[in-house]
Formats: structure tokens, sequence, C-alpha cells
């Protein structure tokens, strides 16, 4: 028996490399769910990347809005019975509206130079979110419907799951408006331009405030997407979400080199792949500790991520 | 009045671990592992009196030493790295120490009891305090004790050489490269210092809640370690002091009276007072203020 | 700020309200005060067990309330603190309500709360080498395998994990012969699905079960597609899942994905709330799940709408609330409690020795034993999941 890892389970290393045939199909499948469940990580991802390619910048309430996003649309359309599609959208909208809200509320009147306070002011929105959402529920989980849940893609011997497969296309439609976005458009430009030298461009006569506004609706929206797509993945909503998916969104934008969204999309599906396969091998009391030694010595050889876009920025 | 002696040990301990991340908060590094000292040291301080039947000051010495050894072993990589960098690796290495406790079983056979840290059960029964007959007061004259030595070592620090280094580092880097600082020094020893306040708190928290186990060091604790300098204000350590008794003593404590509301405005106070004062509660100008008047910077608790 | 002003005023217009309605100023009242967790994900529990705690305070009023120590009656009031289930928070929480006249504590919600607060009392009653508080608490949910045995202080009206799945994997062997192999499912990192597991599975093997393999996750985990997929090559007849509704519901959902359908489907005790079923109703049908409360006896029955009109749900944490005030109405008959400022602590140790002394109390689905320990062994039935509802499925004669 080679190196399995069943509960009682003994990793037996001197075991050569027998790996009988069923075992590597669900290796392989393994990592290839925790690859496309990275997906969700990588839409989060894109989000903290993207406020801190402008600001220069972390919004740790990043997460945390995003799931919050997902619950307004619980909410919101809760009296009647909604086609999944439209309870996505309806979270997109919340999660801009919500965005607006923790600019104005924890960005704007803070003094530019101050990176802390932000930092600070986002931790009490983090907070004050998670609040919110625990006291309109009571924190009970709550049923999220899923997108294209029932469709299981058959692969020779591999299954993937239709609804991850979406997630991932959507990341990749998310990417490509966002570049569209940033790179083909006039606001693309006055965001450039605020974020490179945003003193330069308040003298070309770009407007600050509107052009963070406008970033914090647009990663709102984003996040409203990504809370969304977990929520639809997981089936379930709960509070229980925002920490950890806060930590994991920090994990991808700095593996992902800061302000890079296709550096997101990679470093969350190799997050989420990373995780399955330690997951496999060595079981769930090692796992996370794993992945934290090997994010630690990741960050301290490779400061600059996988697509650093500028170095020596902090 | 039982209550507020143990509201004044919480704020005392916090105050620790709100100062060992203001050590390193001076050199401009944020880091996020302070909950990962605070670990080892509540650990190691709890094993060697209830398992080597130590004395707690001794016990406290060793944790803090081990928790500033592991802390200079970690500032020589992890300072490599800056800003968020530095913040997720610190984050890693934090959740590391905690999944290592998450792991950790180290137990002997006491009569009919098992004594020791137990893996995700947690580490039960640290009870020298009572066992040595210590009262409620004795602990706060005890943990205060250990608070004014350290804000007086750290005061002391500021206003010499090495401080000014510090700060100096924190402010602009480039500059006291160029005048002859040896940077990654200054950061690392800001970081062991750090690390051994952290221990001691640790220690400390250990025996005053008598149960530690690995989900209390997460994410959570160490955010708290850096809100505390940071909502204080960098310019003394008497910001940390005040912004523990914000956050423990009002935000907290004093709340209750709000019912349900408290949580809710938990958040959004932390949100406000740094829209209010982003350099921080007791910030420079504040201070320059507070001594012309020749008054001391304590507030009374808002409990 | 004048947002918070505005809710001041509300605040406090609310809580002056129901005063004038309360007893008359020259009643005597007694209160009971409650604490737990009311913030953070675990925050239903605290709602559940306060509209529990007022809903059996409101019962005992109206049939005259309490009688004291000197002869007089009083009225229950009751009052709940919040502990955000951190340990610090519900030592200074308990430290509060001692600095008061109240002569015990009704609580907390979690585990590792009770641990820290258990530790702070002292160890044995009357030892005067150990400077330990000296105050009766009773536990309503926190429900770690144990707990009370830290301190002679420190009580728990908890059912046992033990005897219940002792119980269930007995009645599976008798009921369902032909199922052979058992799959375990745990999640790790928290104390009480942790040990619990221990405890099912010991007990599915002493009942013959062949346990085919566990599968672990965290409690915060998101996917489980590795560990159903070793579920599922186990292919075993039962599946018992030891975890809290938000990864129970996880993994049933990664069950129903994968297809793994196993002939019997086991649940956590703390799982048969209706937050699984307002999670992943769908999935769980079917579960089955030893619980220490249904509303199934004529009292069982009042007191859940007790607790529904304030409230609360009324599921095996709350209704060990709800069964604590009238433990705690006795205790205060039979030890003759007189309640006074001057008698605090006389009144403390008469309740401990009350609660200690206590060889059987009254549960709502019928009596409940009391061992040395100073925990409890109460009466409990198995409910499953049958069209989004709990519907009792057996009541085992003990």
């Amino acid at each position: 028996m080679a190196a399995r890892r069943h509960c009682n389970r003994v990793y037996v290393p001197d075991s050569g490399f027998v790996v009988d045939y069923l075992d590597l199909i669900d290796a392989v499948q393994s990592v290839a769910d925790g690859v496309l469940f990275g997906a969700t990580y990588a839409l989060l991802g894109i989000g903290f990347t993207l406020i801190f390619g402008v600001m220069h910048k972390i919004n740790l309430s990043f997460a945390a809005a995003s799931i919050g996003a997902a619950y307004v649309s619980l909410l919101i359309l809760a009296g009647f019975k909604a086609p999944a599609i439209l309870v996505f959208l309806t979270a997109a909208l919340a999660g801009g509206v919500i965005g607006a809200l923790v600019y104005l509320v924890g960005f704007k009147f803070i003094p530019l130079a101050n990176p802390l306070a932000t930092l600070m002011s986002t931790v009490g929105l983090l907070l004050l979110i998670d609040e919110i959402i625990v006291h309109s529920t009571d924190g009970v989980p709550l049923n999220y419907p899923a997108l294209f849940s029932d469709v299981i893609i058959p692969a020779g011997p591999f299954n993937i799951r239709g609804d991850l497969v979406f997630v991932f296309v959507l990341g990749c439609v998310c990417m490509a408006v966002l570049l569209t976005l940033l790179y083909r458009t006039k606001l693309g430009l006055a965001t450039r331009a605020v974020s490179q030298q945003p003193v330069a461009s308040q003298l070309c006569g770009i407007s600050i405030t509107r052009v963070n506004l406008l970033t914090f609706v647009i990663t709102g929206m984003v996040g409203g997407i990504a809370g969304a797509m977990t929520g639809a993945a997981i089936g379930m909503l709960s509070p229980l979400l925002s920490l950890p998916l806060t930590v994991k969104g920090l994990i991808v934008t700095v593996i992902g080199g800061l302000g890079s969204i296709p550096g997101a999309i990679i470093a969350g599906l190799v997050v989420g792949g990373l995780e399955n396969f330690f997951q496999f091998f060595r079981g769930v009391t090692e796992r996370d500790l794993y992945i934290m030694l090997l994010l630690f010595a990741f960050l301290v050889f490779k400061p600059g991520g996988l697509f650093a876009t500028s170095a020596g920025r902090d | 009045m039982d209550f507020y002696l143990g509201l004044a040990q919480i704020i005392g301990v916090h105050t620790l671990l709100g100062l060992s991340a203001y050590c390193v908060l001076l050199t401009g590094q944020v880091s996020l592992a302070q909950a990962g000292f605070f670990a080892i040291g509540a650990y190691v301080a709890g094993m060697l009196t209830v398992l080597a039947g130590w004395s707690l000051v001794p016990a406290l010495l060793i944790s803090a030493l081990v928790s500033g050894a592991v802390a200079c072993a970690v500032g020589f990589p992890a300072l490599r790295v800056k800003g968020l960098m530095l913040v997720v690796a610190t984050t890693a290495f934090g959740e590391a120490v905690r999944l290592f406790f998450f792991n950790f079983t180290y137990q002997i056979q006491a009569g009919n009891l098992k004594l020791g840290p137990h893996g995700g059960e947690g580490f039960r029964q640290i009870r020298y305090f009572p066992e040595n007959g210590w009262s409620t007061l004795d602990v706060v004259i005890f943990i205060w004790i250990v608070v004014a030595l350290v804000m007086a070592a750290l005061w002391w620090l500021d206003r010499s050489r090495a401080g000014a280094v510090l700060r100096a580092v924190g402010e602009d880097e480039l500059a006291a490269q160029s005048s002859g600082i040896n940077i990654t020094a200054v950061k690392v020893s800001a970081m062991t210092i750090g690390g051994l306040i952290a221990g001691i708190g640790g220690g400390i928290f250990a025996h005053y809640t008598t149960h530690i186990e690995h989900i209390q060091f997460g994410v959570v604790l160490a955010t708290f370690a850096i809100a505390y300098p940071i909502l204080g204000g960098l310019s003394n350590v008497f910001g940390t002091l005040l912004a523990v008794i914000f956050i423990q003593g009002f935000l907290i404590e004093g709340l209750r009276f709000m019912g349900d509301w408290r949580n809710l405005l938990f958040g959004g106070l932390i949100v406000l007072a740094m829209n209010i004062r982003p350099r921080g509660l007791l910030d420079a100008g504040t201070t320059r203020a507070l001594k012309r008047l020749f008054s001391s910077g304590k507030e009374p608790s808002g409990a | 700020m004048r947002n918070a002003t505005v809710a001041l005023t509300a605040l406090l217009a609310g809580s002056v309200l129901p005063l004038s309605d309360g007893p008359l100023a020259q009643d005597r009242t007694v209160k009971i005060t409650g604490f737990g967790a009311k913030s953070g994900v675990v925050r239903v529990f605290g709602v559940n067990s306060e509209a529990a705690m007022k809903a059996a305070a409101e019962e005992i009023n109206k049939a005259g309330g309490v009688t004291l120590g000197d002869g007089t009656k009083a009225k229950l009031t009751v009052e709940f603190l919040d502990d955000r289930c951190n340990a610090e928070e519900g030592i200074s929480v308990v430290r509060r309500i001692a600095s008061t006249d109240a002569f015990v504590a009704v609580g907390p919600t979690c585990s590792n709360v009770a641990e820290s607060l258990f530790g702070i009392l002292q160890k044995k009653a009357g030892d005067a080498s150990d400077s330990g508080l000296q105050f009766p608490i009773i536990a309503d949910v926190a429900a770690k395998g144990g707990l009370a045995k830290i301190s002679e202080w420190s009580f728990r009206n908890v059912p046992s994990e033990f005897e219940m799945y002792k119980s269930l994997m007995a009645w599976v062997k008798a009921t369902r012969p032909e199922l052979k192999t058992l799959y375990g499912g745990v999640e790790k990192d928290f104390a009480h699905s942790n040990a619990t597991f221990g405890v099912m599975k010991a007990q599915a093997e002493a009942n013959g079960l062949q346990v085919a393999g566990t599968s672990e996750w965290l409690l915060n985990d998101t996917t489980f597609s590795t560990q159903v997929r070793d579920m599922k090559r186990a292919n075993a007849d039962i599946v018992a899942i030891s975890a809290h509704p938000f990864t129970t519901c996880g993994v049933l959902k990664e069950m129903q994905r994968q297809g793994v359908k196993p002939k019997l489907l086991i649940g956590l005790t703390s799982s048969s709330s209706i937050e699984t079923l307002q999670g992943c109703a769908a999935q769980a049908e079917g579960i089955i799940i030893p619980t220490s409360f249904a509303p199934v006896t004529p009292e069982a029955k009042k007191a859940a709408e007790q607790v529904a009109k304030h409230g609360g749900s009324a599921d095996l944490h709350s209704a060990a609330a709800y069964e604590i005030m009238f433990i705690l109405k006795d205790v205060i008959e039979s030890q003759k409690i007189m309640a006074k400022p001057d008698t605090v602590q006389a009144d403390r140790n008469k309740m401990r020795e009350g609660l200690a002394a206590l060889k059987e109390t009254n549960g709502l689905l019928g009596k409940v034993g009391r061992t040395a320990d100073r925990e409890a062994i109460k009466p409990f039935l198995y409910v499953h999941a049958k069209d989004g509802n709990w519907v009792v499925l057996h009541k085992p004669s003990s």
C-alpha cells in the first residue's frame, strides 16, 4: 500500500514510488478540485489587488463586504423565488454600493500619507460588517442558491464541477473587463495616473476622490460577484467565512504580485490546488501548517510575487 | 470591586501585547506575528509552572527568552520584506505557530489527571495563582509591576539614542541607511524586543485565564496587537495603554449597558476614532499640549 | 455622533418601558443572570438561552414565584450578558456578576470559555489554600465532555453524549443488523466535535460495526471534495458526521455532488437545530441525531411555545437553560436562600451545596439524573430530518 493517508492513516515515505492507480486518480482529482475552487479566491484576490494597485492601501474589509453583498442579495430577493442569475446581479450591485460606503467611511477623510490609519479603519469596518451580518441572521448559516451546481462534467476518470468552471470563466471575464477598463478607457487612464502620480494627476485636473470612489465601486462589484460565487460554490453563507477569506484574499494578492490582476487569478488557483494537495497527502491538522510555512518562505525569498508590476513598492 | 480588578488584569496583559507590536511599529513595520510570540510565551510559561513546577517569575523569564529568540530568528528572513508582503508573511508565521500548537501534545500523568497541552483540546488547569493563594489584587499588583517595568524600559529606550535610531528607520529607511544605520540590525532588534514583551504577556495570559488553546491565538488577536498602538498613536508608550483602556475598558466592558448595540458599536467606533484621530488617540500634538498642562497622560477607565 | 445619540435614546426608551409593567416595587425580586455568546457566529445560542431563561422565569412567576429562606415570595427576573465566546470576556462577565448580590450564574455557551471560567473557580470547596473564586456556575450549553469536574463550584445540565451515542449505536445494531461498516467525518479543530467523534467511534466498534475510515476537516473549511472522495471509496453502510451545522451542511452538499448515499446518516447532537435545516434541509433529509429535547411531552410543547414567544427557539441547548431555571427555583427553596445583600457568600455556599446534593431533577422529557462530578444524565431520543423538520424517530426506553 502506497502513500495513503486515511484517518488513522500513516504516511509511509519510504514505501517507494508505488502509488496505486486509484490513489493517483484521487490525488489528481483532489488537486483539480482545489484549483477550481481556487477560482473563488482568485475573484477575491482581484478585488484586493485592484484597490492596492490604485491606492497603495490595504482594504481589510473587502472579503467581509463581499460576503455582506451576497447576504444583501439574499435579503432583497428573500420574498420571491428569483432566478439564481438575478441573485448574483443583485449581489454585484450591492457590492458596488457597499464599496462606495467603505470608501466614504474608511478612506475619504483619512489623510493619504497615513497607511496605518486606513489599515485600522478597515479592520473596524471588517468587524462592523461581520457584526451587522450576525445581528441580522443570528449568525446562522443560510442556504445560498447554486448556479450550475448539478452540472458535473465527466473527463475520463475525473469529474469536474460545472459551477466552479463557471466561476473560473467568470474570473477570466472579470479580468478581461477590468484590463480593458484600465488600459482602453479614459477612466482607466485616469486611474493609472492617480496610481502612479497622485499629485501630478490632480494638477492635470483629475479628481482623485472621484477616481478612488469609482475604483471602490468597481472592486465592490467584483467583490459582490465573488461573495455570491463563494456562497454558491459552498451552497451556504455564514459569517464564519469572512475572516478566512480575508486571509486567503491577502495571500492571493501577495503571491500574485501586488497590483497584478492575472497574477491574482493564477495565485488563487495555485493556493486552492495546494490546499487540497496537502489535505490529500498530509491530512487536515497539518495542511494549513505547510501552506503557511510555504507562504512564509515564498514571500521571504521571492518578495515580488509571481507577477510583480514594479519592484520595491510597499 | 473584584470586577474592576479583573478588568485591570486584562488591561495590563493586553498592554503588554500592544507594546510588543509598538516596538516593531516604531521601525515602520506592521507585524501580525505578535499573537504567535504571545502563544509561545503562554505555552512555555504554562508548561514550566504546571509540568515542571517552577515558580512564576523564572517561568516568565524563560518564556520571554524563548519568544524573543524565536522573534529574532524569524526577524532575519521576515524583515527582508516590507509593507503588505510583511503583513502577510508575519500572518503566515503567526498562523504556523498557532497550527503548531494545534498539533502539539505533551502530557504527563499526575494522579488521575493528565496535565499539559493536548493538541486541539488545549491546555487546561494552569492554576498557579489560585493554588498559591494569590488574591485578585495580588495578581493585579504583579501584572502592573511588570507593565510598569516594561513601559519604563521602553520610555527610556525611546528617549535614548536607540529610540531615535528606531524612529529614524520608521520615518525614512533610505535616509537612515545613508546615515550609516544598519537597518536589518535595527529591525531585528525591534522584533526581538517585541518578542520578549509578547512572551511575558502571553505567559501571564496563560495564568490568569487558566486554559489556553490554539484558537485564542489567531489572526484576531494579532490584529488587536497592532490595533492598540495604531489606535493609541505611536508618539509614546502611553498611547498604547490609552488604546487598551479604550478597547477593553470602554468598548468591551463600558458599553455593556448598550446590550445588543455594543458589538455593532465596537467596529463602528474604531472606524470613527481613526477618522477623527488618524495619527492615534494620543498623537504628538496632544502629548505636547498635555505636557504644557503639566498633567499626566492617563485617563480614568471608561468602565 | 447624532446617529449614536438617536440609537442611545431609542435604546434607553426601549429598556425603560418594560420596567413599567414589571413587578411592583414592594415585591421582592431575585435576579438570575445568564451569560453566553450573543455576538459572533454563535449568537443564536445566546439568543435562545436568554429567551428560554425568560420564558421559564415567566412560568415560575405566574405560579407565584419563588419562596425565599425567610418565607417571603419573590419574583424571578433574568438578565443576560454577552461574552462573545471569548475566555477573557467570560471571566470579566462572571467577575461582574460575582460583584453583585447574585448567588449563581447560568452559562456559558462556549466550551473554551467554560474551561477558563471553571479554572478560576476554587477547585475544592472550602479549601482555604485555594484563592479561586467561590461562586457557583451552572452551564446550559458548553458541551465538551467532563468540564464540570474542573471545579466543585461548576455544574452542568448538558446531555451526556457518551450515553446518547452508546444507545444510538446499540439501537442501530439491534434494528439494522444488515449495516456492517461505518465511516466517520469530524470537524477536527473544535474540541467538542472532536471529542464527541471519539465517543461515536468507540461505541460503533463496541457494537460490532467496522470503522472503515475517517475524514477530517476544520470548522471554517469550505471545500470537502478530498474528504468526501475518501468517504465514497470506503463505501460504508453508515456515515457518522461529528460537526457543527456549517460544515455538516458543506459535507452533505458535497456528498450529494459526488453521489455518496449511505444507508444511514448520523449527525452531531448540536446539529439537531434549525441551523442545519436553514442551511441544507434537502441534503440533510434522513440524518439521525440523538437529542435531549424535542417537543414530545406536554411540558416540552409548552416550553417550546413559551421560548418562541420570547424570540428564541427551543432546542437541546436552550431547553437546558429552561430546565435550569426550575432547578434553581427548587434549590433556592430547599436551601432557604435569603437573597439579601448581607447573606451573599452564605447564599452562594448554600447554592453550591444544594446543587451538589441533587440526585435527580425534573427535565422537560422526564427525570434527569445527577452524577457525583456535577454532570447531568438526561433522557434523550432520536430525531431525524424529514421534509425540512426534525421529527422524532425513536424514544429509547432507558
